[in-house]
């Protein structure tokens, strides 16, 4: 890592390992900027693998920074704005893809506890500026979830928290990438290296001007201290139930959400299972989240299973994301299950690393050794190359 | 003070505190709380990581980095083959034949099945494992654990992640009255002062997961209930007075002059 990264003259040849959120948007930020990009992927972009087309999609800073830390409320704040901002540009389509209506949470009445201790959770939160978490009743459950099962009395509307039409969006990227600057190499497995992503298969190798490796959990052959941890999601479709924005279940042992999503298709998530298993989704997780959904609404019970999604999110020690230079290759990583609401903070610091411009107010969050107390190296939060 | 060491199939311990490791928000925040605590022997659960493929090995190295003694669980077991399956499977990924034994029967409360755990015990130690059980307070489960090998039992002082307390300290105190042998208090404490009672009680230690990282500032709620398992554990060995019916002044008021500037 150096403060004197080398700047880029304005047609450099830039290298991007990884077609995820993070590997498609800078593809996206930087032929916008006017470089020369590649953009390889192990996956076809038909078929993409990426924790991004698992994700649901959420913009959720208030409910994640309570599970996570004050650092991903920032960011995560951050990330809203940004989000409005680059669906505009990319188009009046991809404008549709932001649903600014908050996100509910409740809780079944034996476990209203739940709640109460959410609010003990975001008590400092609250003093930020646009943080808002508002009580509701019945009666106002039923007027703004008007589906949603009568059995919940009381909820907590985060009225700035949003949702993506996640696969819509990503699918508005890559038409974005059809530039001739821009090269799409897919079905290609990588590394990645300073100044040079490998072919994995055919040896070949490209030399860049710099590389990015967003590999997400595919970087772990070179990030000795990323790991991933398993994700398990449903998507159901019907027509029976109507959702307006996404809607938490607190339960004591687990949270489950469901986010609505376009052609009458809602996305439950999502377990979180310390494991780097991709075998397919248990009995046990299908179990939990779709009993979940039954409660939050009888009417999903003749709703369809399309399709059931397992994925590993990318995460390092402290659970944050981290950015890392040196000569010729920059690494970004560790967004965990912060995809989408994290991206823009990592993209725009990416940018201002190869730019030079300074206005990241993240820089000193993704290099610091963040707090990490243990003195042991190959475990820490920054990345360690093997 | 001389050396109070807790002896637990013949290795002992200078902490009185077992943490498991589930429920951070991080690893490395798991690690900063058992590193506050000060405990030497930490829980591990397996049970949906696909452990017999070796998948949770990156998580797993976090928790051998704390280099405490792995005390691997059978959490999220409900019958006595999924327990013997999983223990059998964590002696060899750990190699440890160290086992906490749960087996629950309640999906709700997570209530332990005596009746499985009885028989998952009877199978574990016929294989040379050392089984520390997660139990109820019942005392008849107690004493056929003991008879079956057990050399440490782990009752319950509530349900797990209630935060409640010693629901029932009649039936606490009853065991401390009967068995020689260590008592841990497994599962359902929420506050330092809960941990604290149990172990003024003679409780050996005190083993938690939920109060300390479900804080929220975990390293420091890990601190305070080491803090708080220590206080218990001397006021244990310097013996407890006895309460009394009626209060009894410490010294004699009548014969004492100006008592009665005490009102002013």
């Amino acid at each position: 890592m150096t403060a004197s990264f080398p700047k880029l003259t304005s047609d450099a040849n830039i290298g991007i390992a990884g077609a995820g959120l993070l590997g498609k948007l800078l593809a996206w930020r930087l032929s916008t900027a006017g470089f020369r990009v590649s953009l390889f992927d192990a996956a076809s972009m038909s078929n993409p693998q990426c924790a991004a087309h698992t994700a649901a999609g959420m913009l959720a800073p208030i409910s994640e920074a309570a599970e996570s830390g004050p650092e991903v409320y920032t960011m995560g704040v951050y990330g809203l704005e940004r989000w409005s901002q680059w669906l505009n540009e990319l188009g009046t389509n991809a404008a549709t893809c932001i649903h600014q209506n908050g996100s509910l949470l409740v809780a079944h009445p034996q476990d209203e506890n739940e709640l109460h201790q959410f609010l003990a959770d975001t008590h400092k939160l609250r003093a930020e500026p646009g943080c808002s978490i508002q009580q509701v009743q019945s009666a106002e459950l039923q007027q703004l979830e008007p589906d949603l099962s009568r059995q919940f009395q009381k909820g907590l509307l985060l009225s700035p928290e949003a949702h993506l039409d996640n696969r819509q969006l990503l699918q508005h990227l890559h038409e974005q990438l059809s530039l001739p600057q821009v090269s799409i190499y897919e079905n290609t497995s990588v590394s990645a290296e300073p100044f040079c992503i490998k072919n994995k298969n055919t040896a070949e190798r490209h030399t860049f001007d710099l590389v990015l490796d967003c590999r997400g959990v595919g970087a772990r052959e070179t990030l000795a201290n990323l790991r991933g941890v398993r994700g398990e999601t449903l998507h159901l479709e019907t027509t029976e139930v109507i959702l307006n924005r996404p809607v938490r279940l607190m339960h004591p042992r687990y949270q489950l959400y469901i986010v609505p999503k376009p052609d009458h298709r809602f996305v439950i998530g999502a377990t979180q299972i310390e494991s780097e298993d991709t075998s397919p989704i248990s009995l046990q997780s299908s179990l939990e989240l779709s009993s979940a959904v039954y409660t939050l609404a009888p009417a999903f019970a003749e709703a369809r299973i399309v399709e059931a999604g397992v994925n590993l999110r990318p995460a390092f020690a402290n659970n944050l994301p981290s950015v890392t230079d040196q000569p010729g290759l920059i690494t970004a990583n560790g967004l965990y299950r912060h995809g989408y609401l994290l991206a823009p903070a990592v993209v725009d610091h990416v940018m201002d690393v190869i730019q030079h411009t300074c206005q990241s107010p993240f820089g000193t969050l993704f290099k610091s050794p963040n707090n990490c107390s243990s003195n042991t190296t190959n475990l820490s939060s920054e990345p360690v190359y093997e | 003070m001389q050396s109070d060491e807790l002896t637990l199939y013949g290795k002992t311990f200078t902490s009185r505190f077992l943490l498991g490791t589930a429920l951070y928000e991080s690893p490395e925040q798991m690690r900063d709380s058992v590193s506050a605590s000060g405990a030497e022997i930490v829980t591990l659960g397996l049970r949906r990581q696909n452990p017999s493929a070796g998948d949770g090995e990156r998580f797993w190295q976090h928790i051998r980095e704390t280099g405490c003694t792995l005390l691997p669980n059978t959490a999220g077991c409900k019958s006595v083959k999924e327990a013997v399956n999983l223990a059998q499977m964590s002696r060899e990924l750990f190699d440890t034949d160290w086992v906490k034994l749960e087996v629950i029967g309640d999906d709700y409360n997570l209530q332990p099945d005596p009746f499985a755990l009885l028989e998952a015990t009877q199978e574990l130690i016929s294989q040379g494992f050392k089984v520390l059980p997660y139990c109820t307070d019942d005392l008849i489960l107690c004493q056929k654990l003991v008879e079956a090998g057990c050399q440490v039992l782990m009752p319950w002082g509530a349900p797990i992640g209630t935060g409640r307390g010693l629901l029932n300290r009649y039936a606490l105190k009853a065991l401390r009255e009967r068995f020689n042998c260590p008592l841990v208090v497994d599962a359902g404490l929420g506050a330092p002062s809960q941990a604290a009672e149990a172990m003024e009680m003679g409780y050996d230690a005190v083993l938690l997961n939920t109060a300390v990282a479900k804080a929220q500032n975990p390293p420091l709620m890990a601190k305070a209930f080491a803090g708080a398992i220590k206080s218990g554990r001397e006021a244990y060995l310097a013996g407890l007075m006895q309460t009394r019916q009626t209060a009894s002044p410490s010294t004699p008021t009548i014969g004492q002059p100006f008592w009665h500037q005490q009102k002013t």
